[in-house]
């Protein structure tokens, strides 16, 4: 009998405490610095054109071949404004696929890409699958909008 | 009183008339009230869990019992195609109507009911055992093996357990002198019952968690298993009857019998003493559905608390524990009542006596049952470094 | 015994044994686990557990990958346990690769390896108390641990679930500053944790009934199924592979091993409970242990690791049990063979043995306690 009352206090003391329920969505928790979600491309404010150069490196260590790159001489190398001979030109994410190992931020020589870091990573769902490969424009986008400081690992 | 609700219709009334009028309203206070403890149930229990329960249906989630039971009348009507018709569709209300059945001969206030009846509490122990042919019903219509395998469980659980709700009511009904539940509880206005008989008062507890299929007796439905037992066919409208309707109706009615015949029901501790005049019956509700309100909070707690009971565990529980104490406790009775006549007082403390030794004969009982080494010893043993093997 | 009324002749009652179905999607099976349960009334006469419906081809898949893609993977196959499978692997590539890691990076690894141990303890007492019957509770405060512990995870790592942290000769990179710290504060939490599901289940009576003599493994048997882990060592046996055959820096930590007496699902209970304690009590020796700095790989780590031909079995103390991996390399960046001696694959095979003779109700009981996962099962 003295172990059921026992429990019982046990709950008792629970119903006590403040609750740990965090209201999402009206809520949201503070997501920490190195937060991994989907990868993302950096823009490069300075020159005004991606840190991306289209080398190849991170499609080739993906594990799960999510990447699809292409590159493309620079215009403005020619112009003499910028220090990047080749450029990106496509470059297609299937978040789908995507197991955010962060390999790809780990092998990038430029650290032009980055993991998404904000809670817009975390809300991608999407009713059709083809809406989850993402191309170069929606993947410039959060970092153009400047409103994000992302965590490339030194 | 009955002058001040009936006075539109004049004292004077068929006698038919009263007794639906007043049916209506028992109706209607019952929906209310199972709509209210369906949504205290998920917020109590969402705390103990350290969880919130609903928030987002209305302020504070308040309006979740009737977006659910929206829901639930929205819902297909699915029915198995090899289902025994008749059987199928009538079983939820063979299960649910005696549980409102019991609710028609309780007084909420002094001297209102449905119906007066002298034989109270045996109506509502005789009543209430037909919810078990609901239960088969259920199972065997389903055609289902998990259906059947739940039912027969439930059916062996349901009539097991009420043999230690009679012994318990029985006990106190003997102290009280009559079965009318008016009576009871007029005759508690010293003392409560719970005071002069604690042990039925626990084997009530028991029994009624049991024979509404509640955590630790909820195998029939063991959601871990099982999945819903003898009602796993069921969806929509219907399953709400059992779940919804039937378990917290039942609770709220055994709730109500519990504050009325142990707790002192309106008569305690204010007695009949007129504060208010006619207005007298306001804090009789408040008082009667206060105690009520606490019994089904500490049941809800205890279900949320507990691992279910196996079935042979459950069964041995009633016949070897329950049973011979509640035997006990009617045998004490008797000599008690028919020997002790010095004056009330010496009544009521010997019975106090008898049945406080008795509840605590039964937790030894249960400690020898599962009597286990102390924890240290326990522990120790894990812990402790024997030789390298 | 009958009497057939027309010929008198004394006759048995012909019954049949019920087949019924625990089948994949179900509540209680941990997974997608299907066992069918040959039933004679209540008493279990036959268990036959089909397994199979999570096999992802992942041994095929890390012939296909490197040293480094491969980690992922070791996350995705024990996922409640994912730093010790990681640990494993590169404990095993450094092996073969003759990689030494740094006194630092042991020492997060150790950190981060305990703690996940004890968030998978933590999560197999709130599956066993749901499987019992306590409705959410148990479930609720353990997973309550579980967000204090997978919050430091993410902190430190950056994901939830799937971490990928570890690499082979160090970590992937260096913690935060307030590593410590917050280490420190888990701690006192997953105590306070741990104190509060004894308090409800330890004592109870209806939960001792529930487990007591259900599913019991004598320490022979338990030998003979290749039972290893808090399985074995309720049953009896004192065996750790971190104290009998200490990988990375177990031997400079001073740890108990909870053994049980009887080998029946309480003492597995109370082991898992006991070794929260054991595991805290190395994490804190751990971080006052650990060097504030230094390096977290090896100075001359090459790019892309080629470890020499040979083969390698790395074993580990998991959770579930010993964690093996079989690896054999043929000199190019992609393991020739990678195979994973999974604990719960072979902890599942003493089910049959330890079901049969009980209740149905019990038969759930004693797969709660065997604490499967079911991607470690089924690969």
């Amino acid at each position: 009998m003295i172990g059921v009352l026992r429990s019982l206090t046990a709950t008792m003391a629970t119903m006590m405490r403040k609750p740990v329920t965090i209201e999402y969505p009206s809520k949201h928790r503070k997501v920490p610095e190195r937060d991994r979600a989907f990868p993302i491309l950096l823009w490069d404010f300075e020159v005004d054109e991606p840190f991306c150069t289209g080398c190849h490196a991170c499609e080739r260590a993906c594990p799960v071949e999510c990447m699809t790159v292409t590159m493309k001489d620079n215009p403005k190398h020619a112009e003499g404004k910028s220090k990047r001979r080749k450029i990106l030109d496509e470059f297609y994410i299937d978040y789908g696929r995507c197991m955010r190992c962060n390999i790809c931020v780990e092998v990038c020589n430029f650290d032009a890409i980055a993991m998404n870091n904000t809670w817009t990573g975390h809300e991608l769902s999407s009713v059709d699958r083809k809406d989850l490969v993402m191309d170069r424009e929606q993947l410039l986008a959060l970092s153009k909008s400047k409103q994000i400081r992302p965590w490339v690992p030194s | 009183m009955a002058l001040l609700l009936w006075g539109i219709f004049g004292v004077d009334m068929n006698v038919w008339l009263d007794a639906f009028l007043r049916l209506q309203i028992v109706v209607i206070v019952m929906t209310v009230t199972v709509m209210g403890l369906i949504y205290i149930e998920r917020k109590f229990v969402g705390r103990i869990q350290m969880r919130l329960g609903p928030m987002r249906t209305g302020p504070y989630g308040t309006l979740q019992s009737i977006a659910d039971a929206l829901k639930l009348l929205t819902k297909e009507d699915i029915r198995p195609a090899t289902a025994d018709f008749w059987l199928f569709e009538l079983a939820p209300y063979v299960t649910f109507v005696p549980v409102f059945m019991t609710l028609l001969v309780l007084p909420f206030m002094e001297g209102w009911f449905v119906r007066d009846l002298q034989l109270g509490l045996f109506y509502i122990v005789a009543i209430s055992g037909v919810t078990v042919i609901g239960y088969l019903m259920a199972g065997w219509a389903s055609d289902n093996k998990y259906a059947l395998l739940g039912a027969v469980r439930s059916a062996a659980q349901l009539i097991s357990y009420e043999l230690p709700l009679v012994l318990g009511v029985l006990a106190v009904s003997m102290v009280a002198g009559s079965l009318n539940l008016n009576d009871i509880v007029i005759q508690q206005d010293t003392v409560p019952n719970l005071v002069l008989q604690p042990l039925p008062f626990l084997i009530l507890l028991t029994a009624v968690l049991a024979e509404l299929s509640r955590r630790p007796f909820d195998i029939p439905i063991g959601e871990s298993e099982l999945v819903g037992g003898p009602w796993v066919e069921y969806s929509g409208i219907r399953w709400s009857i059992i779940f919804a309707l039937t378990e917290y109706a039942g609770l709220w009615a055994f709730s109500i019998i519990g504050a009325l015949v142990f707790l002192g029901g309106w008569e305690w501790p204010f007695g009949t003493r007129d504060f208010w005049g006619d207005f007298d019956f306001v804090y009789q509700l408040v008082l009667v559905f206060s105690k009520s309100f606490l019994l089904i909070l500490t049941m809800m707690w205890i279900s949320a608390t507990f691992p279910r009971l196996r079935i042979d565990q459950l069964m041995a529980f009633c016949w070897k524990i329950l049973l011979p104490f509640g035997f006990l406790q009617v045998i004490i009775n008797g000599i008690v009542l028919t020997y002790v006549e010095d004056s009330e007082t010496a009544r009521d403390i010997v019975l106090f006596l008898t049945s406080g030794a008795l509840v605590v004969a039964m937790a030894y009982v249960i400690y020898l049952a599962t009597r286990q080494p102390s924890r240290e010893e326990r522990v120790g043993a894990a812990l402790a470094a024997r030789s390298a093997q | 015994m009958a009497i057939d009324p027309e010929t008198q002749v004394e006759r048995e009652f012909e019954t049949q044994d019920l087949f019924v179905n625990i089948g994949p999607q179900h509540p209680a099976t941990h997974g997608v686990f299907r066992m069918v349960i040959e039933v004679d009334g209540e008493v279990v006469r036959d268990v036959v557990p089909h397994i199979g419906y999570m096999h992802r081809g992942g041994e095929k898949l890390s012939e296909h990958m490197d040293y480094r893609q491969a980690i992922g993977y070791q996350d995705r196959t024990e996922y409640l346990s994912q730093f010790n499978a990681e640990l494993c692997y590169v404990l095993a590539v450094e092996k073969l690769a003759g990689l030494a890691p740094p006194e630092r990076a042991e020492y997060i690894r150790i950190i981060l390896t305990e703690l996940n141990r004890v968030s998978s303890h933590f999560m197999f007492l709130g599956a066993f108390g749901t499987d019992l019957g306590v409705f959410g509770t148990s479930f609720t405060y353990a997973f309550r641990e579980r967000e204090h512990i997978l919050d430091l995870f993410e902190e430190v790592s950056g994901d939830r679930l799937m971490y990928a942290y570890f690499r082979p000769g160090g970590v992937a990179w260096d913690v935060p500053r307030d590593f410590k710290e917050r280490v420190e504060w888990v701690c006192k939490q997953a105590l306070i944790g741990a104190d509060d599901m004894d308090k409800l289940l330890t004592d109870n009576e209806i939960f001792i009934a529930r487990t007591r003599n259900i599913g019991k493994l004598s320490i022979e048997d338990a030998i003979d199924y290749g039972v290893t882990g808090p399985m074995l060592r309720a049953s009896g046996m004192k065996f750790d592979l971190r104290r009998d055959e200490p990988y990375s820096i177990y031997d400079r930590f001073d740890f108990d091993i909870p053994v049980g007496t009887n080998g029946d699902c309480y003492d597995r209970y109370l082991v898992r409970l006991a070794e929260i304690r054991e595991s805290i009590r190395i994490v804190r020796q751990a971080v006052a242990q650990m060097p504030d700095e230094g390096p977290i790989l090896p100075e001359r780590m090459p790019r892309m690791l080629r470890p020499a031909a040979g083969e390698v079995y790395m074993r580990c103390e998991d959770p579930r049990g010993e964690y093996g991996l079989y690896i054999v390399s043929k000199g190019a960046t992609q393991p020739y063979r990678c195979r994973i001696r999974s604990p719960s694959f072979c902890n599942l095979s003493a089910l049959k043995h330890m079901t049969v003779g009980h209740f149905v109700a019990d038969a759930v009981t004693i797969l709660g306690a065997t604490d499967i996962v079911l991607c470690s099962v089924d690969r």
